[in-house]
């Protein structure tokens, strides 16, 4: 299915690009990922020094960044771990809420207060994923959702939070310090996310996502583990909330826990490839180059245009790019091999 | 007294909702699958019958029956939705990860919205019945007659699938592929088709009860989320696929929620549904009613 041309077009796109090359990528992505880890922070650290300072385009690349966050941290639950969370907009929210509070209501500096978002967040999601996170499959996607409405509902009762109307922040900062920010805040994590998933840890992680009783089994302490990732991604995500309150000059409980926004990153993960580092942060500029564009060009359509993508994206990419082109890659092995191994074997399985 | 008022409030409401959660248990028990569309299906129902009735009267203002005239549309419309939306997207992904499931609904769901905003615009609507005021006093008790229709309404439509289900064949094969699909197919049940069905019969229900919302309740394209989330509530109270257990549960909830209205506050009863739902979740995850565990 996600090899879904025709068999001429197939033909033509590996005379252009053989799997062979594509392999090649891939193992020298891998040897070199540190290296191009630094590649990107020194393309990154450009556009601010060669004059771009403020203006459109250095709004949506902080958005790009701040999107790359968000759909990597909800990787590292959702598709490492396996548990499919629809409510990490609830750590963004409280981290947002946690940095408007302090700077306008306490006159905290900002940096203080965004680590306290990030913290904050943290310590929510340790309180909440002990009881979330004994749930699996729908009811877990469930109860998160429910998390992030009863937390949406909650700041919109509650004085602290301005209530429905929420808080303006009109002393902020430039819009360079969130453009370093965003992009500081993602390179941490994406350089964590693969140290983590080369050590034992991000192993374990992965054999929750694959067969939590047998990892159990095999004197894994699964609980400890996830949580420690739900809790790592609430971190991120808080940090990410946390910033954004400032950048955006404004919360009130629909920008905090964006219920839309929730999707979006899910979709942004899958759609770059779950379970990998650079998977998500692609579909995040991707999609969100997407929905950039398609929020001014069609203006009241782009929910429709969001669902389309997702419902596309599930049905002809369940892999991703990434995930689509490393099976493109892997085509190679079969013909190495020349064995009759299937190459897409959980194809078979996946209808009765 | 108050107490007393405030229950019967909340059966009157809570058959409504059971009546939304039933076809969600019955989508969930059959097609394993949690659709997230579900309560979008409630909007589009209200506002098939809405629109049907602007037709007829020019206005959306009826008698009674003018009205109840309406209901076989918007379960006509809804019945066509469902089993077209099962056949052409939730088909491809069943079986799938599980998250992609939920994602394939949403994405359905999110669509629908914006494209009733669209269409309607966002403000919201309701269907004025002719005979609705004054509302019944009996014993102490304020029952407006719109709210009791609703509740009868509801609960017809719920009897109805329960005995659909029970006598006849179609109703027959619906369980059979609910308990195993494999074995539905080797006795020659088609097995798509009947998920379809299915499918088509769940959007049916919630489209009538959602033509029965409009008379007592507001109908605006986004409102489907939150009855989506409280049959989900419903249905982990009630057990997955269990029709009984989604009307104790609709009627449970529905007390709880205008309980929390009368003595705490109207802005509480979202946030107390949610947190009833995650502690029962943690501590019942499989219903008062429930069969089989996980997934």
């Amino acid at each position: 299915m996600s090899t879904g041309e025709s068999d001429s077009g197939e033909g033509l796109l590996r005379s252009i690009v053989p799997p062979t090359q594509v392999e090649r990528v891939f193992d020298f992505c891998d040897a070199h990922a540190w290296k191009l880890l630094l590649a990107m922070v020194v393309v990154g650290a450009l556009p601010p020094l060669l004059g771009l300072q403020q203006g459109y385009y250095m709004t949506v690349i902080s958005e790009m960044y701040l999107f790359a966050i968000l759909a990597l941290s909800w990787d590292i639950v959702g598709g490492q771990t396996g548990y499919p969370s629809f409510g990490n907009m609830a750590f963004f929210g409280i981290g947002g809420y946690t940095t408007a509070i302090l700077v306008k209501d306490f006159a905290v500096a900002f940096p203080v207060a965004m680590i306290a978002a990030g913290l904050l967040a943290v310590a929510f999601a340790a309180v909440i994923g002990a009881a979330v996170l004994r749930l699996r499959g729908h009811y877990f996607a469930i109860a998160t959702l429910g998390v992030l409405l009863a937390a949406q509902q909650v700041s919109r009762i509650i004085d602290i939070t301005g209530g429905a109307s929420g808080k303006i922040l009109l002393d902020v900062p430039p819009g360079t310090v969130f453009y370093y920010l965003f992009f500081g805040v993602l390179v941490a994590e994406m350089a964590v996310v693969y140290y983590l998933s080369n050590t034992r840890f991000g192993f374990i992680l992965n054999a929750i996502r694959d067969d939590e009783e047998k990892a159990t089994a095999m004197g894994f302490n699964t609980a400890y583990h996830k949580t420690a990732a739900w809790m790592l991604a609430a971190l991120f995500t808080g940090l990410a909330g946390g910033g954004y309150s400032l950048f955006n000059t404004f919360i009130d409980p629909q920008t905090a826990y964006n219920g839309a926004w929730n999707v979006e990153l899910i979709a942004m993960a899958l759609l770059g490839g779950s379970g990998t580092v650079a998977g998500p942060v692609i579909g995040a500029f991707g999609l969100h180059t997407v929905i950039e564009y398609v929020e001014t060009a069609f203006v009241g359509w782009q929910l429709v245009m969001l669902g389309l993508v997702v419902i596309v994206t599930v049905i002809e990419f369940p892999e991703g790019f990434v995930g689509t082109l490393r099976e493109y890659a892997g085509e190679m092995e079969y013909y190495k091999r020349g064995g009759m191994a299937a190459v897409e074997d959980e194809e078979v399985s996946s209808d009765e | 007294m108050a107490f007393t008022q405030f229950v019967v409030n909340g059966l009157l409401i809570g058959a409504i909702f059971a009546g939304v959660a039933v076809g969600f248990a019955l989508i969930w028990g059959v097609v394993d699958i949690i659709n997230l569309a579900h309560g979008d299906m409630v909007m589009l129902g209200g506002y098939t019958s809405y629109w049907a009735l602007s037709l007829i009267t020019g206005n959306a203002e009826g008698s009674p029956l003018l009205f109840l005239a309406t209901i076989p549309a918007a379960i006509a419309v809804l019945y066509v939705v469902g089993y077209v939306l099962q056949r052409t997207l939730v088909s491809r992904v069943i079986g799938t990860d599980i998250f992609l499931t939920l994602l394939v609904t949403f994405g359905i769901s999110i669509a629908i919205q914006q494209l009733a905003i669209q269409a309607w615009s966002a403000n919201p609507r309701s269907i004025q019945v002719g005979f609705a005021d004054p509302s019944i006093n009996a014993a102490g008790l304020v029952i407006p007659k719109m709210k009791l229709v609703a509740f009868v309404g509801a609960l017809v439509l719920t009897a109805a699938l329960y005995l659909f289900l029970q006598k006849t064949r179609t109703g027959r094969a619906i369980r059979a592929v609910s308990q195993n699909p494999e074995a539905a197919a080797l006795v020659g049940i088609d097995v798509e088709h009947t998920r379809a069905v299915t499918f088509g019969i769940s959007s049916a229900i919630a489209g009538g009860v959602g033509a029965f919302i409009a008379t007592i309740l507001n109908i605006q394209p986004q409102m489907g989320l939150i009855y989506t989330l409280k049959s989900f509530v419903i249905v982990v109270f009630g057990g997955v696929g269990s029709i009984p257990g989604a009307l104790a549960g609709g009627l449970l909830l529905g007390t709880v929620e205008e309980l929390t209205a009368g003595f705490v506050s109207s802005q509480w009863t979202l946030a107390v549904s949610f947190t009833l739902l995650i502690v029962l979740l943690v501590v019942k995850p499989n219903g008062l009613f429930g069969q089989e565990a996980e997934r």
